[in-house]
């Protein structure tokens, strides 16, 4: 994507234009791989320090500065510790990291031979869910590829450094984007949440010293480390510096994935990114940050700037970027219970508060279905939600919680008048 | 657990599950490869097949029937021989995935994972697929196939061998 | 097995009171050691830590967040609070959750009483239900075998169970199947392990229970007796719950040094001798196979004059053995030993010893000391030795693992003039070789102590009395002066 006001492009799809890039011969053509050998050049710690500077905030909904994690990680070469690449993207709304490998794998790949140079990790796994098959056969081609050019396996390019990457396939469980769900799940065992401490970094996949870094964050690195943290920084703001991908879908034009600079206000995502809203509807809520994320009123959605300090300041999360647009013909009310039967679906079932919480919080907005509705359910909602909070190993029942809280503080009439009304599902095309 | 039916993985599987303990540092961490394999050659993971994984990697039963109990994409009954997934999440419901799935459920005489009496198709109503600028959208095997209505969902499942 | 450790002990505030605890060590175990009460289900301190019940919440000073106990480790001036609103608050709708679709039968579950979920709803609940829903419904009265009964309805998926059948027996029947509130403890097989009936113990609710307990009495009319385990040379701490109508259970005691948290499913039905139907309660003879009441002293003068030889068993205290001696010290009498013959493995890797003779190491060190032979040679001379004018007394082992084995023993008693069986348990069929029946106290009948494999003392505690039970060897041993 172009950085129309600069003339330049920015960081993550400067290669989407290319057709065929998902080939290494073409990808190398237009530069990539480029900075990797750079990078080979480079001492470890000037590329964590240099990872740091510029403020790379970890992409996958949790924007902790991926420098500052690396900070954790065993400075010691020879200890066994892995990489583990967070491509599970199930964040409903989310679909930009799909975007990004099935056209241009060679960044990912180019990106964590980086970041396993500068953390010295011998093995790195891609996770990606189980449902982007496709996505998992391109970038095992690509990663075929890089093998075959010397640039993944024993002693890279010369530099003595043994790095192998292999994809590994989820089975269906949204509980494996979670990082340590996904250890787990990588365990070969049931994709549950392991409690912190110890975190990855210190003892992960089996029990040793692991970096999880999500697709977007990892395919990032190449392009901070060709033109440095600086020219990065000159995007978004002082706490949330660079350029970010971001799903849009629902009730825009052009829904999609589009890169822009953090700190790009929602409503040119919505009318200048997306080509405005569909039919010419008057615009009702945006989710901003994936299903999990408070819902914004139109008003603050015009307002709102997408970086993470914003987001935050107006109640709700930047999360995985992934914006869904509403327009005035959609029920809260269906929205909230699409969003209930999601976490209930897919709550891991360990900790009992979400366990039993998740489950609770779908029947009780479901009680009109058994004409049990009352309008003081609405405040159970908000209470029992409430008491799911803080309360359990990994943030699946906050994730719960508080888009339904969010909907009750912005839609709260709405949501009374849903439950004390007979089912009707608004939908149309 | 008295089964007649027997399950072993054919010459080109068996391969490729001594491939995948390459790329582990423990048999365990195969599982989920090993299990996709596994679906991919018998269709669905009924017991036997979980005995023989669990002779063949030295795992305790019950943790392979946790695992696949646990995710969505593994199967303990029978299923068609495709699997057509249809996403009901938000951004899918808003453009009416939930009657698509309705709709095929009905337009197929089937329920959810049952094999059309044909054994053709599996419906199954999936969360978010990872795919909402398809919307209202379904995984057929292994593709997304998008920006569906009722009609052309049909039309897509019928031409399914 | 006492392990000398070099530990540092820190000091720590928990709700305001001071307690000391190893550095490092467990945060709520070391409450629970200095007597606070902290509600948790799936903590465990004879299993790893799964983190999932969320009852153990604290506070720490400086922490914003509320974090688990149980995955905490003590520190020195950590200050810890479970008592602030914030986590009264989380652990009174954590306990909610936890109730949310338990099916509430009390009324008909073996747990009432001793239940998790009742002790805490008394002292961290009391709230009113709004659970109107229907609640998820999951498989119930699943015999699951080793005596063990399985309500998946009533199971809080604290993992206790899981758990155990992983890490401490290794034989992986349990698994809990799905995700959320549809998941499901499950058997993949049928229990095997012969450690079973901790499952029972360590389940914190009604959903695993004891199919030999089950509705056969209310733990409130129950008393508790601490004592050991004689079912074989390990001698675990046990409790026995009884009442005037008997014993009922058996369950472990946590003994560091030897055998932790558990004990083995034989442990299970050592007591099941005592309060049985047929158990000897007073002195009989056998009148063409039947056994009638006789007289004490009846019995006594038909002994008088004959040469005595006593053939003792393993399982007496080392009191019963010392008073034995001291009886007959000087006499004519002749003593050998029946050690009961080893079955299975001799240690199975947990608990469980091939070697059945509780207090071998005991018997041996007494007959040592009086001078007798302990050894089966001593045992077959005396056995080959005896003739009509000898009167054979068999302490009968309270526990006959293998009775064909003991059976070769009777028959070669049968040639004595007379043979007098003391016997701690039930009129076995066998008995009907021996004249006389003189009953002699069980384990659960007597205070003393035994030796175990590794030679520590464990202490025998009585808690019933039935009938004449009370005279033991050493009271018959004075009849050798008669």
């Amino acid at each position: 994507m172009k950085d129309t006001a600069n003339n330049k492009d920015y960081a993550l799809l400067s290669y989407h234009h290319i057709p065929g890039v998902h080939k290494i011969e073409i990808f190398e053509r237009a530069g990539g791989y480029e900075t990797m050998k750079e990078c080979f050049k480079k001492e470890p710690e000037a590329i964590k320090e240099e990872v740091k500077a510029s403020g790379l905030r970890g992409r996958g909904g949790a924007g902790f500065a991926t420098g500052v994690k690396w900070g954790f990680f065993t400075k010691d070469r020879k200890a066994i510790k892995y990489l583990l690449c967070n491509a599970d993207e199930s964040e409903p709304g989310t679909f930009k990291d799909r975007f990004l490998v099935e056209r241009n794998p060679h960044i990912l790949i180019e990106g964590m031979i980086i970041s396993a140079w500068a953390l010295a990790t011998q093995k790195g796994y891609i996770y990606i869910r189980g449902e982007f098959y496709q996505q998992a056969v391109i970038l095992e081609r690509a990663i075929k590829e890089a093998y075959a050019k010397g640039y993944l396996g024993k002693n890279i390019l010369g530099s003595g450094f043994d790095f192998d990457l292999y994809v590994h396939r989820g089975a269906g469980a949204y509980i494996c984007g979670e990082e340590t769900g996904m250890i787990s799940s990588l365990e070969g065992k049931k994709g549950q949440p392991k409690l912190k401490p110890p975190f990855p970094a210190i003892k992960g996949y089996r029990g040793l010293p692991t970096m999880v870094n999500n697709v977007e964050s990892l395919a990032a690195i190449p392009w901070i480390m060709k033109y440095g943290a600086p020219a990065y920084k000159q995007w978004g703001t002082e706490k949330s510096p660079g350029t970010k991908l971001f799903s849009i879908s629902g009730d825009v034009n052009k829904p999609g994935v589009i890169e822009v600079p953090l700190s790009t206000s929602l409503k040119d995502i919505i009318e200048i990114h997306c080509g405005g809203m569909r039919n010419g509807n008057k615009l009702k809520a945006v989710i901003p940050g994936g299903s999990s994320a408070p819902i914004f009123n139109a008003a603050d959605s015009y307002l709102v700037k997408m970086d993470y300090e914003d987001v935050a300041a107006k109640g709700s999360m930047l999360g995985s970027g992934a914006i869904i647009v509403l327009d005035e013909t959609r029920n809260m009310g269906d929205v909230l219970k699409w969003t209930l039967e999601f976490y209930h679906h897919e709550s891991c079932g360990q900790c009992t508060p979400c366990r039993e919480g998740t489950g609770w919080l779908e029947s009780v907005f479901k009680r009109k279905e058994k004409g049990q509705a009352h309008i003081s359910d609405i405040d159970l909602l908000d209470k029992t939600a409430s008491s799911m909070r803080g309360q359990t190993i990994c943030a699946l029942a906050d994730a719960a919680a508080m888009p339904t809280q969010g909907m009750i503080k912005v839609f709260r009439e709405e949501l009374e008048a849903y439950v004390m009304t007979p089912a009707k599902v608004m939908t149309k095309k | 657990m008295s089964t007649t039916e027997t399950f072993e993985f054919n010459k080109d599987n068996l391969a490729t599950y001594k491939e995948y303990l390459t790329r582990y540092d423990d048999v365990e961490s195969a599982l989920l490869p090993v299990l996709h394999l596994a679906q991919e050659q018998n269709g669905w993971l009924p017991d036997h097949v979980v005995s023989y994984i669990s002779l063949l990697m030295s795992i305790p039963e019950i943790k392979i029937k946790e695992v696949i109990s646990f995710y969505d994409m593994f199967y303990d009954v029978p299923v068609g021989r495709n699997i057509v997934q249809v996403c009901t999440n938000i951004s899918c419901s808003m453009f009416g995935g939930r009657e698509i799935y309705q709709g095929l459920l009905k337009h197929f005489d089937t329920g959810y994972l049952t094999p059309t009496r044909d054994g053709r198709i599996s419906l199954q109503k999936m969360e978010c697929l990872g795919a909402c600028e398809l919307a209202p959208c379904m995984r057929v095997n292994d593709d997304f196939v998008g920006n569906l209505d009722l009609t052309s969902a049909i039309q897509k499942l019928e031409e399914l061998p | 097995m006492t392990e000398v450790l070099k530990t540092e002990k820190v000091n720590l505030k928990w709700n305001g009171i001071d307690i000391q605890a190893e550095k490092g060590s467990n945060l709520l175990k070391a409450a629970l050691d200095n007597g606070i009460e902290v509600a948790h289900y799936c903590y465990h301190a004879g299993l790893s830590i799964a983190g999932v019940c969320r009852m153990c919440m604290v506070e720490q000073d400086g922490n914003p967040r509320a974090f688990p106990s149980c995955n905490a480790t003590c520190g020195e001036g950590m200050v810890i609070r479970n008592d602030t609103v914030k986590i009264k608050a989380a652990v009174e709708s954590t306990l909610q959750f936890h109730l949310l679709n338990h099916p509430l039968d009390c009324p008909v579950c073996d747990q009432a009483g001793e239940c998790g979920l009742q002790d805490y709803y008394m002292k961290h609940g009391q709230y009113d239900s709004q659970m109107i829903d229907k609640k998820v419904h999951k498989a119930k009265v699943q015999d699951i075998g080793k005596n063990v009964m399985l309500d998946a309805e009533r199971c809080i998926l604290c993992s206790r169970c899981t758990r155990f059948t992983e890490e401490v027996t290794k034989t992986n029947e349990l698994g809990i199947l799905n995700r959320g509130d549809h998941a499901e403890i499950t058997v993949n097989e049928d229990l095997k392990n012969d450690y079973a009936q901790n499952l029972v113990d360590i389940c914190p609710v009604g959903a695993l229970t004891s199919k030999d307990f089950r509705f056969k009495q209310r733990v409130w009319f129950l008393d508790e007796v601490q004592t050991t385990c004689i079912g074989c040379e390990t001698g675990c701490s046990v409790k026995v719950s009884q009442n005037k109508n008997g014993a009922y259970r058996v369950k472990p005691v946590y003994d560091h040094d030897v055998n932790g948290h558990w004990m083995c499913d034989d442990g299970r039905v050592i007591y099941k001798h005592v309060s049985s139907p047929t158990r000897l309660q007073n002195a009989s003879e056998n009148i063409n196979g039947l056994f009638v009441p006789v007289a004490e002293l009846g019995v006594q003068a038909i002994v008088r004059g004959k040469k005595p030889k006593y053939i003792l068993s393993t399982g007496l205290t080392l009191g019963e053995y010392a008073g034995f001696f001291n009886a007959i010290k000087g006499s004519r009498a002749e003593v050998a030993l029946y050690t009961l013959p080893n079955l299975g493995p001799e240690f199975d890797g947990i608990l469980r010893r091939g070697d059945k003779n509780a207090n071998l190491r005991g018997a041996k060190t007494a007959f040592d000391l009086a001078g007798f032979d302990s050894t089966q040679a001593g045992l077959d001379k005396v056995l080959n030795s005896i003739s009509s004018s000898d009167v054979v007394y068999v302490v009968i082992p309270e526990i006959l693992y293998n009775e064909d084995h003991f059976n070769t023993l009777i028959n070669k008693v049968e040639k004595a003039g007379v043979r007098i069986a003391l016997t701690p348990g039930e009129t076995l069929s066998s008995l009907r070789a021996f004249n006389y029946l003189l009953p002699v106290p069980s384990f659960l009948e007597k205070n003393g102590e035994i030796l175990n494999y590794q030679g520590a003392k464990r202490t025998l505690r009585a808690g019933l009395s039935y009938g004449e039970t009370s005279k033991d060897v050493s009271y018959y041993g004075k009849w050798v002066n008669v």
